[in-house]
């Protein structure tokens, strides 16, 4: 020891006033990093408007453009730049609530692959050429002298007045060939629920039902408007609380939010639907009168047994299933889609799963009509993959010179089995309008530049609708981003002033003809408004209220035949290409903050994988992380592994969205397709492509380093800490209260 | 001698008294017309920033201080707003359209107006992106909500951040505004001192 020895209190004491010192000075550091003085340009307005302040947001109504549910949202404004969206609580389809997809919708706008131009084909590759050149090249093959000759469109969902004026097109060239395609849509589901209920799109009352038994439908994740069931679903878990069961292949969000997730081999979800209606039929004595005689001998041959056999669940949790929905009665609520309808017979399961509603008497409860909307003209045109098949019968067949293709991306999204892609190029000449250069326009002969959903006018009706409603309204939140892109509207405009210059010559803009429009609709209608004031009252608050046409439900007795497991020794699995609410059909891939979500089942980020159960990885001899090469009868994708309990040991699921050949920076070249290699397989009844048929065989494969899968959280398990505690329900109810 | 220097000891001190007197009502004067604002404790420190050049030399000595005109009356936004704002265009032809229409600096304005373009103001204070800083709320602190502070002496106020802006011509960064320049002013004035309220 000597006298420089400084005891352990002292030594606490001189390291936090020094420590306090280096905070201080580092305090007074001036940063090196973010400051722009001196550089960044400080831009005034010349004449503001009055209500505008900077620094203080200005928000605007306007409607969703990220999938055709048509939320109705409010933008954020501030500085003449679009920074927040949320949602329009005035909207019936959403109230206020946005999804992943609408809040990302900001990157789509800013998004720097955009195209900004115009673009032609020349000498085999894309050149940039004004508007005016673009227009004189479509006034010469849809103007004068082009009746007779075979235009067509190809679009997702269109709905509203650019419906109208797309219609208008159709009709100025004399033709009707208009196919509209969306891989992820519910076109089985409404075929079924027209035969069964009398009407394609009742409306499910989620919130006011004591169980709902989902069979594959993912309602609150990639349906066809997750924003209201995920809103209904709230109501439904408040007190008294709904119970959920969810019964499918492969774990959906939908699933993962169940109160009993159920696996069920793949294709089979039609045989428990037969189960459970013979155990309600035959033990809990619900009333069979609904159905036809042919139905109700069908449904006698589903034993307990024969359900065990063919789905391989439980005799229990098939027992206890229908026991619950005896209990609940007319209380309960069966819904069917996604996963389980992606068979060859997947109308068939859905008329099985929705007798069941019959059987219940929940049809008139639970199940109700949601009315008509009264302006058929402004209906949405829902998208089909049927859409797409007619599209290449056409295109086969010589019928189609001129292609407009819109709001859609079938050379990614259709399976290489269906031979799209020849057909495509089968026809001599492709207008696409895109914002980004995707695979689709990059085979096109000319591309016309679109403004964002955040740039641009229109009315929309949602495709799905509720009890209320309305027509929402799209409005530009901003000034365009880059001069020489066009609304989706505007080009229709350009396009109809082509062929019908007397009729629509006189509106400048396709605002002009909105208005136009809106000054046009019945006097009864804008509850004694003057135009104007009716104008502008749409505008702030972003829907117009529109009285439902009355509609019934009228239950049919359809007859229903449910086939029986298929195995297939070569290709001893399924694989489903499974939608999620993030990338969708691959259209969000190029928005950097849906790719950096994590998903919500593996919690993986910035590529594919495949889910598999942990027995199935076994007998692969592969683990989480590892590669397999998935093989269909039409190609193959290598992709990492995510092994987990939530999927049907003969299912492998492998998320859409990935696997981009072009769309720009973010998309290009992360992950896999597994649309790509699905088999031609259809919907007997509605001839819908069948996304969960596809026989596959899997085997290990060595990859790179560099391409390993990427996961937020790296346990399953929270390893008996009790991080997150959790009580039986009925003990809850025991000793909390109900 | 001693007579004269006794006068000249006389002298000195009254010629002492009197400046004494006059020390006095000129610091009382003093205090009078240049009394602190109420109710707060200045920011210390001082800082050179760089010369940046603007596209029109604009003269806030000018404005300012010659012609006394209220900081707020063209970064009107200052009190309303997170931002001072640079003011709109539409502003400086209000009076510009009439006043000094023959000097350079307002022909080029004049050329930017007929141009439909505001002047390319460069940025002169910064904080860096992480940094939450609201104009409003400083406002309301220091003067609308300040017993016995005169919203016509507002140039004080600025001038903690921003230093004697009437005293220059384009506008200097003449106080550090680091992250300890902030804190040790919200500790002698009472700020709050939550991480959150900065950054966020």
């Amino acid at each position: 020891m000597n006298g420089n020895d400084i005891d352990r209190r002292s030594f606490l004491k001189v390291m936090g006033w020094g420590g306090a010192g280096v905070a201080l000075a580092g305090c007074d550091m001036p940063t090196t990093v973010t400051l722009e003085e001196g550089k960044e340009t400080v831009v005034s307005y010349l004449m503001p408007e009055e209500y505008v302040i900077p620094g203080r947001g200005v928000w605007y109504a306007s409607t969703c453009q990220q999938c055709p549910s048509g939320c109705g949202i409010h933008a954020r404004v501030r500085e003449g730049r679009v920074l927040k969206i949320e949602g329009n609580p005035s909207s019936p389809v959403n109230k206020g609530g946005l999804c992943m997809m609408g809040q990302a919708s900001v990157q789509s706008h800013y998004n720097p692959d955009r195209i900004t131009k115009p673009m032609m084909r020349s000498g085999g590759s894309l050149v940039e050429v004004s508007w005016d050149d673009a227009l004189a090249a479509l006034k010469t093959t849809t103007g004068e002298g082009a009746e007779g000759s075979k235009v067509a469109w190809l679009t997702g969902t269109v709905s509203g007045h650019q419906r109208v004026l797309l219609d208008g097109h159709l009709d100025a060239l004399g033709t009707d060939k208009h196919f509209s395609y969306e891989v992820i849509n519910g076109a089985v589901v409404r075929a079924a629920a027209k035969a069964v209920y009398g009407d394609e799109q009742p409306e499910y009352d989620m919130a006011n039902a004591s169980v709902v038994l989902s069979i594959g439908s993912d309602l609150l994740g990639a349906s066809d408007s997750p924003m209201n069931y995920s809103r209904q679903y709230a109501e439904f878990r408040n007190a008294p609380r709904g119970t959920l069961v969810q019964v499918e292949s492969s774990m959906s969000l939908t699933g993962g939010s169940a109160d009993r997730w159920l696996a069920v081999r793949p294709g089979t979800e039609g045989t428990l639907a037969m189960g459970l209606a013979n155990l309600l039929l035959s033990k809990h004595g619900k009333d069979g009168s609904g159905l036809s005689a042919a139905t109700k001998a069908a449904i006698s041959s589903f034993t307990v047994d024969v359900v065990v056999k063919e789905t391989e669940m439980q005799a229990a949790d098939v027992e206890s299933l229908a026991q619950l929905l005896a209990d609940k009665g007319a209380n309960s609520l069966v819904v069917v889609g996604g996963v389980a309808t992606g068979y060859s017979h997947g109308y068939q399961t859905a008329v099985a799963s929705m007798l069941l509603n019959v059987i219940l008497g929940s049809v008139g409860k639970t199940v109700k009509s949601a009315g008509g909307f009264p302006f058929e003209q402004l209906s949405a045109q829902a998208g089909s993959t049927g859409g797409l098949f007619e599209f290449t019968d056409s295109a086969n067949k010589g019928d189609i010179d001129v292609v407009f293709v819109y709001g859609t991306n079938p050379v990614f999204t259709a399976p290489t089995s269906t031979g799209f892609a020849d057909s495509f190029a089968k026809v001599p000449y492709k207008v696409v309008l895109s914002q980004f250069e995707d695979e689709t326009t990059v085979l096109a002969d000319l591309v016309l530049p679109l403004a964002s959903g955040l740039e641009e006018w229109g009315t929309h009706v949602a495709a799905h609708q509720t009890a209320e409603k309305s027509i929402s309204i799209q409005q530009p939140v901003m000034e365009k981003l880059y001069k020489e892109t066009k609304g989706f509207g505007d080009v229709l405009l350009d396009l109809l002033k082509i062929r019908n210059e007397a009729d629509f010559g006189k509106f400048d803009d396709y605002y002009a003809y909105l208005v136009s429009a809106f000054g046009a609709l019945p006097a009864d209608f804008k509850g004694g408004a003057d135009d104007k004031t009716f104008w502008q009252n749409a505008l702030s608050s972003g829907v117009v209220a529109v009285e439902a046409s009355k509609a019934d439900l009228s239950v049919a007795k359809v007859d229903v035949k449910v086939a029986s497991y298929a195995k297939d020794a070569s290709r001893p699995y399924n694989l489903t290409a499974s939608a999620r609410l993030g990338l969708w059909d691959g259209r969000y891939a190029n928005i950097p903050w849906l790719q950096e979500a994590p998903d919500v089942i593996s919690k993986a980020v910035w590529g594919s994988w495949v889910e598999m159960h942990p027995i199935t990885a076994n007998r692969l001899g592969v683990k989480t992380g590892d590669f397999v090469k998935v093989e269909s009868e039409h190609g193959s994708i290598e992709v990492p592994v995510y092994a987990h309990r939530g999927v049907h040991p003969d299912a492998m699921a492998v998320p859409m969205g990935q696997g981009h050949k072009e769309y720009g920076r973010f998309a290009k070249g992360v992950g896999v397709n597994p649309l790509s290699i699905l088999a031609n397989a259809k919907d007997e009844q509605t001839g819908e492509l069948a996304l969960s048929s596809t026989r596959v065989n899997v085997s290990k494969v060595s990859f790179n380093e560099e391409d390993k899968m990427v996961r937020f959280g790296g346990s399953e398990s929270q390893v008996g800490r009790k991080l997150v505690a959790s009580i039986k329900a009925d003990v809850f109810n025991r000793t909390e209260g109900a | 001698m001693n007579n004269y220097s006794n006068r000249l000891c006389t002298g000195v001190a009254k010629v002492g008294l009197v400046a004494s007197i006059l020390l006095t009502a000129v610091l009382i004067l003093s205090s009078v017309a240049y009394a602190e604002v109420p109710n707060a404790v200045p920011p210390k420190g001082e800082y050179q920033g760089e010369h940046v050049p603007q596209p029109i030399d604009f003269p806030h000595d000018t404005h300012a201080k010659i012609n006394g005109i209220n900081c707020m009356y063209c970064h009107t936004y200052a009190r309303r707003s997170k931002v001072a704002g640079i003011p709109p265009t539409s502003k400086c032809m209000g009076c510009h359209t009439v006043i000094a229409t023959d000097k350079d600096r307002i022909k080029r304005l004049t050329e930017y107006w007929e141009n439909n373009e505001p002047p390319p103001w460069k940025k002169v204070h910064d904080v860096p992106d992480y940094v939450h800083f609201t104009h409003e709320k400083h406002l309301a602190r220091f003067v609308f909500e300040n017993e016995g502070m005169d919203v016509d002496r507002v140039s004080e106020v600025c001038a903690f951040c921003h230093g004697e802006v009437k005293d220059m011509t384009v506008a200097e960064k003449t106080k550090p505004l680091t992250m300890g320049f902030c804190q040790r002013c919200h500790e002698a004035n009472g700020g709050p001192s939550d991480c959150w309220k900065c950054h966020k």
